[in-house]
């Protein structure tokens, strides 16, 4: 005799439902793992006592003494500056790269592209050792001038990668359009391919500040002595036990590059008209 | 109005030989169609006309001057691209009158320009909209508005038509015929279609595998195929094989078939084509002298205002076209005669 | 032809700066350092290239250093598993089971915390893994009277910082490659009478694949070079050849000898790179 949860309306629909429900709950469960430290961290930039000890103390002087704490103001803006000098001119020359790129096929073209990819896969720990040898050894030494030069290397794959994915959604047509319309070619760049890729060029640019501003490992092996970038000053902090402000910046600094991250996806997804 | 002419260009890609030794005047303001196949090398004629392709041998001449090498930019030459490549990020003036501000015109007589050739195109009042505004028929006429207001010497068109769908594309044939008629521009285009071609153009060239296969004006070529591969391109052919005995060629268990026009020599093989609405179909054989073959239905394909046949026969399944004049149609299976006359029978070369 | 040479400048003229950049900061480093690591000494003050594999020999001889390696691939494995398993299922709800603008805004919500600075995140751990610390007190406020949670500089920590870290990108490429997935493969299949198990093992998974193997190599490789998470969230259980390296440059000053194992670690990445290629080539052909 068939059972009364044998029937089909039991198992068609109740299987399915619960899987469902539980994969919801799954999914649920790893956004709240990736999101406590987060939380915790920014939770105890405000909390009174220095040890993060508990119970919760809601206090803001962390971020006051933050506004003081002239090594790690400073080191905030040499990563402020950096990030910026290493937007504009990976963006710049990563642009002209990932145009020729796009638009002319040539023989070593393929290659070119794979070399796009030791930067960004080789661990960083090898190339930030590499380039701590050669800098040294080629009298570039270490210093912020010599972060610039690291971190402008490894935003360009991904300057390239970005505007090149918005360039294969462009054919060429639009160039020769406006070649046939009496364009020189440096006219059809400027008038009618900078302003179409123009989203993928700020979600590059967008990309390639975030890359400079959060890099730690290139950071940390071309650090010279003393007060460099932020990342390196956290690190330190953290070795020799820290003040709560480091939290407070570090909160800071999270939120600043999740915002840029946000702009950037806003930016390269819902973006760009066709 | 300009002349074209393209003299025994040459492109290869690698081993591909894209264009073999293409030889062809475009006269002065004719709309002429370079029809072909996908492949066939029409669009690298057209883009080599136009400068994005340059040539390996052979020249490219306007009005005389040979231009194979100057760079597109300088060649005065407009161009409606198949998927009108507006630039999205203008709007419908700035797109008309980009040819314009590169030429260094002012603001005023660009604005005047573009006005009227808004007008000309039917689209008056719409400088404010951005492409991706527009429908499919509106922008392109934005693209063909763009490339004439510049008043260059020669209008190319890679398949205009193509994006649109039925309806519209017979409405933009029209429009764009008499455009090119008000403006008094040599045009060229490329379409793989061959009732496009047929009902667009004054002259057609039919292009295969990079060669010339054929040119003439539309009827000409239409009633006069000079190929197989001409005759089945453009519109439908029944294609007999056989040899020359005395003045009809002898096709394999049909017996004679007499063309018009000069055979090869006797005994030579030869191919003979015929097109379906040539052909009558009857129950039974008329008493007439004619070409006549026999065979059986295969499937009549009735589309309203026609009906196609397909026969097979001792040469091979055969079409044969009749306008629906509300005669009983032929039923799968029936015995019936195909009979064509000698003049509508063209020799064609394989 | 005019227009060709035209061409090749244009060409020269757009690549040449970014990849003379990349040739002078990264190839010439690369190339510099396996240079090095053949010599006996550093490029301290002048003298004599010396040619020396002892370096090398040192990684050979010395146990300690094929341990380390061990631990650190051993450390890329576990990392790597436990991504796999909580992403892919993960990646899974989010692609198939979420629809509209929800999965969106979730993709984007997964995706967000990896583009943020690592060093921040792997400092966050540091914060909640203390004893005495939020861990502990969560722990004691559910269960008063449990033993004091103390992970801070433990092996387990240190794992848990990095799957942390890489989860988002295991999740970004299973999601990418279960989203390409047409629904109408599983209709299909459901219409031809497959259970929800067989769907998911000889459909969704093999098709899936180039989006795991993608996240596996993207996590594994990054993984067994990392340095600064073992050392922040491991203290002394915390070495591993990362670290060993990282110590050769900036401690030890045995820069030929921290080459030395930078390079054979980079051997190692290659050979996964090329085994994990015709896994990946799948990938290559649909995008």
């Amino acid at each position: 005799m068939a059972q009364p949860w044998e029937g089909e309306g039991m198992s068609r629909h109740l299987v399915p439902r619960l899987a469902d429900g539980m994969g919801r709950v799954f999914l649920a469960l790893i956004l709240v793992f990736l999101y406590v430290p987060i939380a915790v961290l920014a939770l105890m930039g405000f909390n009174e006592s220095v040890h993060y000890a508990l119970p919760f103390e809601f206090s803001t002087k962390w971020y006051e003494a933050l506004a003081s704490n002239e090594r790690l103001l400073t080191a905030s803006f040499n990563s402020v500056w950096i990030a910026l000098a290493n937007t504009v001119v990976a963006t710049v020359i990563g642009t002209m790269a990932a145009f020729a790129l796009g638009r002319f096929r040539f023989r070593g073209r393929t290659v070119m592209q794979l070399l796009l990819f030791p930067p960004i896969t080789i661990p960083w720990l090898i190339i930030g050792t590499a380039m701590l040898v050669f800098f040294f050894w080629t009298g570039i030494g270490r210093g912020l001038h010599a972060m610039l030069l690291g971190h402008i290397a490894l935003s360009l794959p991904y300057v390239i990668i970005v505007i090149g994915a918005r360039m294969a959604s462009f054919g060429p047509e639009l160039e020769e359009a406006a070649a046939s319309l009496g364009a020189t070619p440096l006219q059809a760049f400027w008038r009618v391919s900078i302003p179409v890729l123009m989203p993928g060029i700020v979600a590059a640019a967008l990309f390639a500040f975030a890359v400079s501003f959060d890099q730690f490992v290139i950071s940390y092996f071309l650090a010279p002595p003393g007060i460099s970038v932020l990342p390196v000053e956290i690190f330190s902090a953290i070795r020799k036990g820290f003040t709560p402000e480091v939290n407070a910046i570090s909160t800071l600094v999270i939120f600043v590059s999740m915002g840029i991250m946000l702009a950037f996806a806003r930016l390269s997804k819902f973006g760009g008209e066709r | 109005m300009s002349v074209v002419e393209a003299r025994n260009v040459t492109k290869r890609y690698g081993e591909v030989v894209a264009l073999d030794n293409v030889s062809l005047v475009f006269p002065e303001g004719h709309f002429f169609a370079l029809l072909g196949p996908s492949g066939s090398g029409k669009t690298t004629l057209l883009r080599a006309v136009a400068g994005f392709v340059e040539p390996e041998a052979g020249e490219i001449l306007l009005d005389g001057e040979d231009i194979a090498h100057t760079p597109a930019h300088r060649r005065n030459i407009g161009m409606v691209f198949q998927n009108y490549a507006l630039f999205p990020h203008m709007n419908v003036f700035d797109n008309i009158a980009f040819g314009l501000s590169v030429r260094g015109v002012s603001r005023a007589d660009a604005r005047e320009r573009v006005h009227r050739m808004l007008e000309l195109v039917r689209l008056p009042g719409m400088e404010e909209r951005k492409p991706r505004q527009l429908s499919g028929g509106q922008q392109q006429r934005v693209a063909l508005a763009r490339a004439l207001v510049t008043e260059p010497k020669v209008l190319l068109l890679d398949e205009p038509l193509g994006a649109l769908d039925k309806r519209l594309r017979q409405e933009m044939q029209i429009e764009l015929k008499q455009i090119q008629r008000a403006v008094g521009i040599t045009a060229i285009f490329v379409t793989h279609d061959q009732e496009e071609a047929l009902t667009l153009s004054d002259q057609i060239a039919i292009i295969n595998d990079g060669r010339l296969i054929q040119i003439g004006a539309p009827t000409e070529i239409y009633e006069n195929p000079g190929s197989v591969f001409a005759a089945s391109f453009l519109g439908d052919a029944n294609v007999l094989r056989g040899r020359v005995e005395g003045d009809a060629v002898a096709v394999e268990g049909v017996g004679p078939v007499a063309p018009r026009g000069v055979l090869p020599a006797q005994g030579a093989p030869a191919v003979v084509a015929v097109r379906p609405e040539k052909v009558r179909i009857l129950s039974q054989a008329s008493g007439e002298a004619c070409n006549r073959l026999a065979g059986r239905i295969v499937q009549g394909v009735f589309s309203g205002t026609s009906v196609t046949y397909l026969v097979e026969t001792p040469a091979g399944t055969q079409r044969a076209f009749r306008q629906n004049a509300g005669e009983r149609l032929f039923a799968d299976g029936e015995g019936v005669v195909l009979e064509w006359s000698r003049e509508h029978t063209v020799v064609v070369e394989e | 032809m005019r227009a060709e040479t035209r061409r090749r400048w244009a060409i020269a003229g757009l690549t040449g700066p970014a990849y003379l950049w990349l040739t002078l900061t990264i190839f010439l480093p690369l190339s510099a350092m396996l240079w090095f690591s053949f010599q006996k000494k550093g490029p301290f003050g002048r003298h004599e290239s010396e040619f020396t594999l002892k370096h090398y020999e040192a990684f050979f001889n010395k146990a300690y250093m094929q341990d380390l390696t061990w631990r650190s691939l051993e450390m890329g494995l576990q990392v790597t598993g436990i991504c796999l398993l909580l992403g892919f299922p993960a990646a899974y709800v989010l692609a198939k089971r979420i629809r509209g603008r929800w999965r969106e805004a979730l993709f984007l919500l997964v995706v967000l915390p990896f583009w943020s600075n690592a060093l921040v995140r792997i400092f966050s751990w540091t914060v909640v893994l203390r004893p005495g610390g939020v861990l502990d007190g969560a722990v004691q406020f559910v269960w008063p009277g449990a033993p004091s949670i103390d992970l801070a500089d433990s092996w387990s920590a240190v794992i848990i910082g990095l799957v942390h870290s890489y989860l988002p990108y295991m999740i970004l490429t299973c999601y990418l490659s279960l989203q390409a997935i047409d629904d109408s493969l599983i209709e299909a299949a459901r219409s031809l009478g497959a259970s929800a198990m067989t769907i998911l093992w000889r459909i969704v998974l093999p098709l899936a694949i180039p989006g795991l193997a993608a996240g596996a190599v993207l996590i594994f490789v990054p993984v067994i070079g990392s340095f600064f998470e073992p050392k922040l969230l491991g203290g002394t259980q915390g070495v591993v050849i990362g670290t060993v390296i990282e110590e050769q440059f900036t401690v030890v000053s045995n820069w030929p000898l921290g080459g030395a194992l930078s390079f054979i670690l980079l051997a190692i990445v290659l050979l996964v790179l090329a085994v994990s290629y015709p896994f990946l080539k799948d990938r290559m052909r649909t995008t």
